[in-house]
């Protein structure tokens, strides 16, 4: 039965000659491997470089298929860029573990010069293809995916020398499958976090990240910030001692302040006093406007508020985030937008107005999601958690999954934070969910029309033209 | 008449957003709505088209896998005999293509209608309504959602 407890190394290795059966993959030597990351510089070495540093660092998000291709985008990114930390992000054939799939994209990739894959397929490239990547370049970088069974991107990746992995058991399932059980996918991920604690133990930190965002559109922040929760406390059981709590801009400068720092707090509460807990801030996750000009502005006010909120990393957007994956020059130019505010910004005291009562809000909410969590499991968090989806207490809007109910639907309130305008069954308090209530009738009052499904469509869409909320009226109004 | 629409996310893309939101807009607009949900084969448009008698199967993709997911599934739809009309919308190529050119190779697949990822519901649906010859009067309307 599924139990948060820490995995044997007697099951770690029957795991992991299981899981390389997938996929013709030549034997990982564990030592080997090590070897290899105590030969890398401190410069390569993600969790110091992340945890030492005295301002947020800048990560983008980058992966195209080829080897070659990679290298030439990771160095454009550290060079016109100036980013802090790389990324490698994985093709979507891969997340599906259909490595078959990935080989031909790849091949026709190689054959054509196009980009036939919409990332790099690391298993496909081996430990040699990985530590050459990471041999090209000077920064850390991150393996970032969306995977909900990443065991084998894990072992191949981890051996081939990256330091920071991306995911977790709810991030990398609810938002991103449709049909993993919750159980299953913790199972495959405590799989992982052993793995990283294992080479944690030899000194070789390797730090996790769950993804914050989620499905990206309108997440209420109590949801991410539980979910972040409790992916975290997961990889602690397992030894995991480097973790990034992570949390998707929402557009409101107060919201995501209150949110950036009830995520810290929360974070040093919740995890083992062992563990570093960093935070991480997305830029915007939804839909983008067409225009460049315009998309660089979405891009400021992120930056703005990561300037204000100061989160240990903030993962930067492209002006052509509309279009799908950028060019080079665009990522880079997202960079050096972000990077142009916060050193603008992040001298200047700033204090706003409404920030604490809405960090307490978003604390009060989060508590109360994972007090029932904890709750519902015994005080044990892997099976608290299966059961909180199962029954709907925890929640995401927009999830694919058959695994979450899908109740929860977000819109804006009249000052443009997310609320919740169909709870489900989401376990808040009665108190809490009157807020919420309240704050939406207020905006169908300010906008003469009831509080409906038409103000969720409206503000999926708000960002992408020009606005913040969606109010009636279209464009413009 | 009740038209029925075949609506689904295609390959390995799970992006649920765009068709949450066109679910609601086409049952609004008095559609019969098969949601076949994220990570939708080929063979599982074509069985839900075949089960539901669709007239319109809409095909969703955000990922830019699209093409490979989509290679051959005009030659699916016929072997099964049916000749549904097929849409598909979304962030349709990997990186940044000029649109026309997307719609083109798209088109030339067999697809009837190919929207980019700005396409809002109504402008589908008035496309359906448009190719199936469904008016839209108020008294159609009305008609059409009892």
């Amino acid at each position: 039965m599924l139990r948060d407890t820490r995995l044997s190394g007697e099951d770690l290795s029957r795991i992991d000659e299981k899981i390389r059966a997938d996929w013709s993959v030549e034997e990982i030597d564990f030592e080997e491997a090590v070897a290899y990351h105590d030969s890398l510089p401190r410069s390569k070495q993600f969790a110091r470089v992340l945890e030492d540093a005295d301002r947020p660092l800048l990560q983008p998000r980058a992966g195209v298929p080829r080897l070659d291709d990679q290298i030439t985008l990771l160095r454009h990114l550290e060079d016109a860029g100036r980013a802090d930390l790389l990324p490698t992000t994985i093709d979507s054939y891969t997340r599906d573990n259909e490595y078959e799939k990935a080989q031909r994209g790849l091949e026709e990739a190689r054959e054509s010069g196009d980009d036939t894959l919409n990332g790099f397929p690391a298993v496909n490239h081996g430990v040699e293809g990985c530590r050459k990547l990471i041999e090209s370049v000077d920064a850390p970088i991150e393996v970032r995916h969306g995977t909900p069974d990443a065991r084998l991107l894990a072992a191949v990746t981890f051996a081939g020398g990256f330091q920071s992995f991306e995911g977790g058991p709810i991030s990398y399932n609810i938002p991103y499958t449709k049909e993993h059980e919750l159980a299953e996918t913790i199972e495959h991920w405590q799989f992982v976090d052993r793995l990283a604690g294992a080479y944690t133990e030899r000194g070789v930190t390797i730090n996790r990240e769950p993804f914050g965002p989620l499905t990206g559109t309108l997440v209420p922040p109590s949801i991410a910030i539980a979910v972040g929760l409790v992916e975290g406390m997961l990889a602690a059981t397992q030894g995991v001692r480097s973790v990034t709590l992570g949390y998707g801009q929402v557009g409101n400068l107060v919201q995501d302040i209150a949110a950036l720092r009830a995520l810290r707090e929360l974070g040093e509460e919740y995890l083992p006093d062992d563990v570093t807990v960093t935070t991480v801030f997305h830029e915007w996750m939804g839909g983008f406007p067409p225009d460049e000009a315009r998309a660089s502005g979405v891009i400021a006010l992120g930056a703005a508020t990561a300037a204000i909120a100061e989160p240990d990393k903030v993962i930067t957007k492209s002006p052509q985030e509309f279009g799908g994956v950028p060019t080079k020059e665009a990522n880079a130019e997202g960079l050096r937008t972000t990077r142009q505010l916060i050193d603008m910004m992040r001298e200047q005291d700033i204090t706003l107005d409404g920030v604490e009562r809405e960090r307490e809000f978003v604390e009060k909410s989060a508590r109360s999601l994972m007090d029932t969590i904890l709750e519902l499991g015994d005080e044990d968090v892997a099976q608290g958690v299966v059961e909180a989806f199962e029954t709907g207490k925890l929640d995401v809007p927009f999830a694919p999954s058959d695994s979450a109910e899908s109740a929860v639907l977000p819109a804006r309130d009249d000052d443009g934070r997310v609320r919740i305008l169909q709870f489900g069954d989401l376990a808040l308090d009665p108190d809490l969910r009157d807020v919420h209530t309240d704050r939406l009738d207020r905006r169908a009052r300010a906008e003469n029309r009831d509080r409906s499904f038409q103000m969720v469509a409206d503000d999926v869409d708000a960002i992408s033209e020009g606005r913040l909320i969606g109010r009636p009226g279209g464009e413009g109004a | 008449m009740s038209a029925t629409v075949i609506l689904g996310v295609i390959g390995s893309d799970a992006h649920a957003v765009g068709i949450t939101i066109l679910e609601q807009a086409l049952s609004a607009a008095g559609f019969e709505v098969v949601n076949l949900g994220v990570q939708s084969s080929q063979s599982e448009f074509v069985s839900a088209a075949e089960a539901h008698e669709g007239d319109a199967v809409l095909v969703s993709s955000l990922y830019g896998h699209a093409e490979q997911d989509c290679r051959g599934f005009h030659e699916t739809i016929e072997a099964a005999d049916l000749d549904p009309l097929t849409y598909i919308g979304g962030n349709l190529s990997v990186g940044q293509e000029e649109f026309d050119r997307t719609r083109d190779r798209f088109r030339e697949m067999g697809f009837d209608r190919v929207f980019d990822s700005e396409t809002k519901p109504a402008e589908a649906i008035a496309a359906l309504k448009a190719d199936m010859n469904i008016a839209e009067s108020e008294a159609e309307r009305a008609r059409l959602t009892s």
